[in-house]
């Protein structure tokens, strides 16, 4: 199972710092915990289907940016963090 | 009985705010802030339903967001969610009549008529119009000025591209008006399905034609409380009013020494006069270190500065939802700056305060009847 780990700013929307799944990309990664929070959604993408701007993915510590990042295909082993970049003052 | 209770909302820069006062005006207390840390575009308390406060939070981490209060304003509630409902709107554009892309901020919300409860108006960046029905749990875009034939002609400010002054006719229930930066004021007869431009006589100073259909920037629009066949409007290229429902307009303001500004509002109280708050245009800040509140009156058809000795000193701007009346008589005036400052005028500006509270960077600022038990 991929290990999806979640960052704070997170917790209005998903109770849990860590969940794993079985998506095969990162987009069904993404819809798949839009399902299973719903909160969720339209929170860390926006409704073209791209990631929010402040939102960035990695996988196994590679970032995974914009719409066609989403594509990147996911394996058993892989870890996916989910942060929000600092913005403004 | 009671003395009646006023209620002021602010949108700022880092939350939301209530402050509360009497009828006097002049000692408030100040709740908040809510939705700390976001974007707060606009509050608007409900006419229909006083407990019923709405607010458009806009965050760059997690986009634009709709909140409900059903209990005066302490506990928010997100309203089920409008992006959906925006997002899917929105994919009607292979005329080019509408950008793709994401939904930029939530700008400015008008409660429906007071016969409809429920119904609001809500505009946005990139410039769109929807409805609601039913509390701000869906939207319906309102294509007849979102798809409008002059939309490739309407182009983005420098606060983006936005729909931000919604306004119902009180006497004419099917009349509304829309003001978008930069495309102009539009106006619907027929409840919003249809829409026609309404800025002859507003020239633009910023683009080689200087008198064409759409493309002026609008930033305010009010109508007159006593006779909403007068409308006065603050664009960037100056203060204009129109006795004839928007179909021409006179620019009035060129008597003052700079007539760039954003706000403007008519106080019920005070039929015949507008208030405007002009700024320096390169800085969008009061000219000479001070800001000034200018009575427009249609009776004399002069400009009256009403902050009297030197005006508000400092360095102070405002943005276009920042400036707001109550209905009260002697009328309140509220004004709120970029710098967080909040003047009231609790005598229908004869005399201004300050607020002793230095909030965010204000952006709007919106009068309503406290509500019961607050």
């Amino acid at each position: 199972m991929v290990a999806v780990r979640l960052d704070a700013m997170l917790k209005e929307f998903i109770p849990r710092r860590a969940v794993t799944t079985d998506a095969p990309t990162v987009r069904a990664m993404l819809e798949d915990l839009e399902t299973r929070y719903p909160r969720v959604r339209w929170r860390l993408r926006d409704e073209t289907g791209a990631l929010r701007r402040y939102v960035k993915v990695f996988v196994n510590g590679e970032p995974v940016d914009g719409r066609t990042g989403l594509a990147t295909r996911l394996a058993p082993t892989d870890t996916v963090d989910i942060l929000h970049s600092i913005q403004g003052g | 009985m009671a003395k009646p209770k006023v209620t002021v909302w602010l949108g700022t820069r880092k939350g939301s705010y209530g402050l509360t006062s009497d009828a006097s005006r002049k000692k408030w207390s100040v709740r908040g802030p809510y939705h700390v840390g976001n974007d707060v575009f606009h509050v608007v308390a409900d006419p229909r339903e006083p407990r019923s406060v709405y607010a458009l939070v806009n965050s760059g981490w997690f986009g634009p967001r709709v909140f409900r209060s059903k209990d005066g304003g302490t506990k928010w509630n997100e309203v089920a969610p409008p992006m959906m409902a925006l997002g899917k709107d929105r994919q009607h554009d292979e005329t080019g009549a509408a950008e793709r892309g994401p939904i930029v901020n939530l700008w400015h919300l008008t409660p429906g008529p007071e016969n409809e409860p429920g119904s609001w108006f809500l505009g946005i960046d990139p410039a769109a119009l929807f409805r609601s029905d039913d509390r701000g749990a869906s939207w319906t875009g309102m294509d007849g000025l979102n798809q409008h034939r002059t939309r490739p002609k309407w182009n983005p400010g420098a606060g983006g591209m936005c729909l931000h002054s919604i306004v119902l006719d009180p006497t004419r229930p099917k009349r509304m008006y829309a003001g978008i930066s930069a495309a102009g004021v539009f106006r619907s007869d027929d409840g919003g399905e249809h829409w026609t431009p309404k800025n002859v006589g507003v020239q633009v100073g910023f683009q080689p034609e200087k008198n064409p259909e759409v493309g002026q920037c609008v930033h305010k629009i009010v109508l007159d409380p006593a006779d909403p066949t007068t409308v006065y409007r603050q664009d960037h290229d100056g203060i204009h009013v129109s006795h004839d429902s928007a179909d021409t307009w006179k620019r009035v303001g060129k008597v003052l020494d700079h007539d760039f500004g954003f706000v403007v509002t008519a106080p019920k109280a005070l039929p015949g006069e507008a208030f405007f708050a002009p700024l320096e245009p390169m800085s969008r800040l009061g000219a000479g270190g001070q800001l000034q509140v200018y009575r427009w009156s249609e009776r004399t058809r002069k400009f009256t500065p009403t902050v009297k000795g030197r005006p508000f000193p400092g360095d102070l701007g405002t943005h276009r939802d920042a400036l707001d009346s109550d209905g009260l008589d002697p009328a309140g005036l509220y004004l709120g700056t970029t710098t967080g400052q909040l003047f009231v005028s609790p005598d229908g500006a004869k005399s201004w305060l300050e607020v002793p509270y230095r909030f965010p960077a204000i952006h709007s600022v919106s009068v309503a009847p406290a509500p019961a038990g607050v």
